[in-house]
């Protein structure tokens, strides 16, 4: 029997339809097989369609004109005739450094902000798994960053990071006396990433803990308890039972982390601007300049491809590292 | 559902509401021509709300027949708005350019020839200044005429001054050395730039006898990073490296911004333009800012022109009633008020009266005798870039400045091929 | 409850408030500021040094900001818009995560696989191509124009969890549909949907807050000033030399509002809806 979304396990159920139904379920049916499997088919598009044809027509078609526009040197006056380049804007990206070094910087912004918000979102969300009072609050405190526009908190911390007087080093250095100086937030570029990282990870905490949170509440009592049981302290009870229980879940959000700090954007563009001296460049802060300051569209789609592919084989790098050969689904 | 249902309900109650709220826009008589008119005006100082409470009713009134729709856009976000609408082939009929993106938009062929699409084109232009008027300039025509226009000037606090013990503002290259050091002594930056662009270090540049680019613009080599280009930012980088001049010239988020800075006392001066004492009347009112002219080096005291254009669009359906909007956008009348909010007139005949408006334009007009343009070309953004980098590098260390100047002009001069 | 014995886990309570406690005030102190800046006058600047009890408070900012320049109206704008994107966003990923969960059709793991790529995207990149394409389906300049291209771009993400989602719900009950009759439609709208309804409300919330916040396509295709949505009317407070910092922050303030509102009140179903949302995915 197909086990019922109640009990905690993940898995594959003992038949091999994708789908887990029942042998019982599958069992030929006698005559109407191949009208029922028409049905089948009928029905499942009418369902798909209208939200895939738009998705194909808003999407996936500009998608498609953005990689064309990336192969030419692509003239921005409509009429006008572009000059055909094939993969050339990509070879160009290649040889370029500061291509590199937003790569880099983008690269490090992902290695600070991804296991930041997990590590601190799990730690979050294992505090709030109990009957905490003001859970409720606590929730919605932890939430108040993700519903921010970005915008908005990105000048607040631009503020915050000023060295001569910002918020943050007035209580670090002028009140708490924590610094012997004043740290220069925004004004290196390894610092600079590290302050954005900071940002990104304070305003993408909340996300990843009611994620974590959600999960770790359907840990079953029982195999907490049987754990305590055999005499396991609360972190071994944690990494026995409940991680395990819960790596689907990290294995989802980290790959919607690392999409997400790939497409870091706003806030390296109005704190750093990529500055100072295009030290603290990345991919899109990068393509955004060639396309709409420069007026190469061809080069800056080119450089948004390369990130997608970038994002594309991490994404599918992780989702093998966090399957279980057990676990194979398609 | 009883969620789902909620939400529905109030969709339905919010569409209600606003096709009741546009109802009335959509009701516009077909006999009147509809001229949209983009800009970067900003809310605060006045701009926006003399442009759309005074100046457009009052064209209406006269114009029966002509409705103006002016919409504001953020200025950051101003330029990448055009180039979206040219790719898109949606412009509007009159844009508030900056002068630096007209070439590049002439150059896209997007913008009408004025002196071919206004029958009255060398009227109008011989009523204001030359300066503003050749940044609209390019490749045989005219695509624009000024609609204001600005420059830097030393604006200083008073106060300030006097705390550091300073005679008056000074008026040489000299002066400004000297006063620095005195001004640290006492805890203050006499000199604040808020960062490395032509607009904030060509002023010393062109004071000093140097140029960007040789006179007709075509090569950097020789010019950039000739002696005296090299000398004006020589004397500047001296001064950050004796710590008398504040961080945020290579990086903006070091400390105090320019104004806020004057205003909490901890720089005297920086070099700024006229919407900076709309400003502090309004944001600062208990601060002074005075000016005074650009500290002259050995070619002069020359700042640099800033400002913006009106250009009309070569897709325009409407180019009269676009042109009688922008015929009175540089009447008297119109230049008039929006002077009161920090707008310079860009009328030869405002020399007259500007100063009636406000005492302190005098000075701006002064200054914008011998103030020059920068490099009127299509790449001038990418130009204007490479120039803040390598500039900046001079000012971290990392580069002497002969060095950095001479690797921008190289690349300037392959951008100006 | 309680694993362990009773008086360790007093300590452990107070130790995890404590600790959460903690972490609420460095999530909440750039708030607490922006809210201190909002009540100041004439803030044009953040005082340096930062204070966060502001000399003469006042709501001027809020009024100004909300009777400037039709700042209601973009709040309505950007209302209608969130709420019809969600409205139409939530049916059609919840349909193709039907298909996609309970059917096997030819073309089924390329359609999935495409809607992962959507996902990947960065939206920038589309920018022109999307408004050519919105310039020929005369959606250029209007809410709708919005609402169509915000629904499309959350679709990827949603239909991905609802699938997740629905594929965990026992075939068996809708077996007993079959038996008795009922069509895919039906089973759908009688079944699945009520079953998923924490599901639902968090694919919702995940799509209103996108489109609240979303800037770029608003500023790029709409060009009548009575149809700009919040976060352009918030960036309009930055002017070209100087930004009216109260002004900004009281305009964030009132955009914050409404969804910090739907997510408290809709909290609990949100948090049960990951749970076996995301859990799956």
């Amino acid at each position: 029997m197909r086990p019922s979304r109640l009990t905690a396990s993940s898995n594959s159920g003992t038949t091999s339809d994708p789908l887990g139904r029942s042998a019982t379920a599958l069992r030929p049916r006698f005559r109407s097989t191949s009208v029922r499997r028409r049905k089948e088919i009928t029905a499942a598009y009418l369902f798909l369609a209208p939200g895939f044809f738009l998705f194909a027509l808003v999407i996936l078609y500009p998608i498609v004109r953005a990689f064309q526009i990336s192969l030419f040197n692509w003239s921005i006056v409509p009429g006008t005739a572009s000059h055909f380049l094939g993969l050339h804007n990509y070879s160009r990206a290649i040889h370029d450094p500061i291509f590199w070094r937003a790569l880099e910087n983008t690269g490090f912004y992902m290695a600070v902000t991804v296991p930041g918000q997990i590590v601190l979102g799990l730690a979050t969300a294992v505090l709030l798994d109990a009957h905490v009072p003001g859970r409720g609050l606590f929730r919605t405190i932890y939430y108040l960053p993700v519903v921010t526009s970005w915008v908005v908190v990105s000048l607040l911390f631009q503020y915050l990071f000023i060295t001569d007087g910002g918020l943050a080093n007035w209580i670090l250095h002028d009140n708490l006396h924590l610094v012997g100086h004043n740290i220069d937030w925004l004004g290196t570029r390894w610092m600079a990433m590290i302050s954005l990282g900071i940002l990104g990870i304070w305003k993408g905490v909340g996300w990843a803990m009611v994620i974590f949170l959600a999960a770790l509440q359907g840990v079953p009592v029982e195999l907490k308890e049987a754990a305590a049981v055999d005499g396991a302290k609360a972190w071994a009870r944690f990494r026995a039972v409940s991680l395990p229980a819960i790596r689907p879940v990290i294995a989802f959000v980290t790959v919607m982390l690392v999409i997400g700090s790939f497409n870091v954007f706003i806030s390296v563009f109005l704190m750093t601007k990529g500055g100072p001296l295009d030290e603290t460049q990345v991919l899109l802060t990068y393509m955004y300049r060639w396309a709409f300051s420069y007026l190469d569209f061809g080069y800056g789609s080119a450089l948004s491809f390369i990130l997608t592919l970038i994002v594309f084989v991490l994404a599918l790098a992780q989702l093998r590292l966090f399957r279980r050969p057990a676990e194979a689904r398609s | 559902m009883r969620v789902g249902r909620l939400i529905v309900f109030l969709g339905v109650a919010a569409a209600v509401a606003v096709m009741a709220a546009t109802a009335g826009a959509r009701t516009s008589s077909a006999r009147t021509t509809t001229v949209t008119f983009w800009d970067a005006y900003s809310a605060g100082g006045g701009e926006v709300k003399t442009l759309e409470s005074v100046v457009i009713p009052g064209f209406e009134k006269t114009h029966p027949g002509i409705v103006v729709k002016d919409v504001t856009i953020p200025y950051d976000d101003l330029h990448q708005k055009l180039v979206t609408g040219v790719a898109g082939g949606q412009l509007p009929d009159l844009v508030r350019s900056d002068i630096i993106w007209v070439p590049e938009l002439a150059n896209l062929g997007v913008l009408a020839p004025l002196d071919q699409a206004m029958p009255d084109f060398k009227k109008v232009a011989a009523r204001v200044f030359k300066g503003p008027l050749a940044t609209n300039y390019w490749k045989g025509h005219y695509y624009g005429l000024p609609l204001d226009t600005n420059t830097r000037i030393f604006n200083y606090n008073p106060a300030a001054l006097d705390a550091i013990g300073a005679s008056g503002p000074p008026k040489t290259f000299a002066q400004l050395v000297s006063l620095s050091a005195q001004a640290k002594s006492k805890g203050y930056d006499l000199y604040a730039e808020s960062g490395t662009s032509c607009w904030n270090v060509c002023p010393w540049i062109w004071s000093n006898g140097g140029s960007v680019t040789n006179p007709t613009y075509t090569k950097a080599t020789g010019y950039l990073n000739g002696p005296k280009s090299v000398a004006a930012i020589q004397m500047l980088v001296n001064l950050y490296k004796a710590g008398e001049m504040p961080g945020i010239i290579i990086n903006s988020n070091a400390g105090l911004g320019t104004y806020d800075g004057i205003n909490q006392n901890k720089y005297v001066a920086t070099l700024d333009g006229p919407w900076m004492d709309a400003i502090f009347s309004a944001a600062y009112p208990k601060t002074q800012v005075a000016g005074s002219l650009v500290p002259a080096g050995p070619a002069g005291s020359i700042s640099v022109v800033g400002g913006e254009d009106i250009v009309m669009t070569k897709s325009s359906r409407n180019k009269t009633a676009a042109l009688e909007f922008l015929r009175y956008m540089l009447g008297y009348g119109t230049q008039a008020q929006l002077a009161l909010a920090g707008q310079m007139p860009v009328l030869t005949s405002s020399a007259k009266w500007l100063t009636r408006v406000h005492p302190y334009y005098a000075t701006y007009v002064k200054q914008l005798a011998t103030a020059k343009p920068r490099t009127p070309t299509p790449k001038w953004t990418q130009i204007d870039q490479v120039i803040t980098t390598d500039v900046a590098k001079a000012f971290q260390g990392s580069e002497s400045v002969q060095q950095a100047l001479t690797d921008a002009a190289k690349q300037i001069d392959g951008l100006l091929k | 409850m309680v694993v362990g014995n009773v008086r360790r886990a007093h300590t452990v309570m107070s130790a995890r408030l404590a600790l959460l406690s903690a972490g609420a005030v460095v999530m909440i102190l750039p708030f607490a500021y922006m809210l201190s800046t909002s009540f100041k006058p004439n803030a044009l600047v953040l005082s340096i040094p930062p204070q966060f009890l502001p000399h003469h408070a006042t709501t001027s900012n809020y009024t100004q900001a909300w009777s400037s320049n039709q700042f209601g109206h973009y709040f309505v704008n950007s209302l209608w818009v969130a709420v019809v994107t969600t409205v139409a966003a939530v049916l059609l990923s919840a349909m193709m995560a039907y298909a996609l969960a309970r059917f096997r059709f030819p073309g089924r793991t390329v359609a999935f696989g495409l809607i992962l790529v959507g996902l990947m995207v960065p939206g920038l990149m589309m920018l022109i191509p999307q408004f050519l394409l919105a310039k020929k389906l005369l959606l250029l300049n209007s809410l709708w124009g919005l609402v169509v291209f915000y629904t499309g771009g959350n679709l990827a993400l949603n239909t991905f969890l609802l699938r997740s989602f629905f594929q965990d719900i026992p075939w068996e009950l809708e077996e007993a549909m079959v038996v008795d009759g009922g069509g895919p439609w039906t089973r759908f709208w009688r079944l699945i949907l009520p079953l998923s309804r924490p599901a639902l409300a968090v694919v919702a919330i995940f799509t209103f807050l996108a489109s609240w916040d979303e800037f770029t396509w608003a500023l790029t295709i709409i060009n009548d000033p009575s149809k700009y949505t919040l976060p352009i009317g918030i960036a309009l407070f930055q002017g070209q030399h100087s930004t009216s910092w109260g002004l900004v922050f009281a305009a964030s303030a009132i955009a914050i509002g409404p969804v910090i509102a739907i997510f408290a009140v809709f909290q609990r179903q949100f948090v049960s809806g990951i749970a076996t949302g995301a859990v799956k995915a």
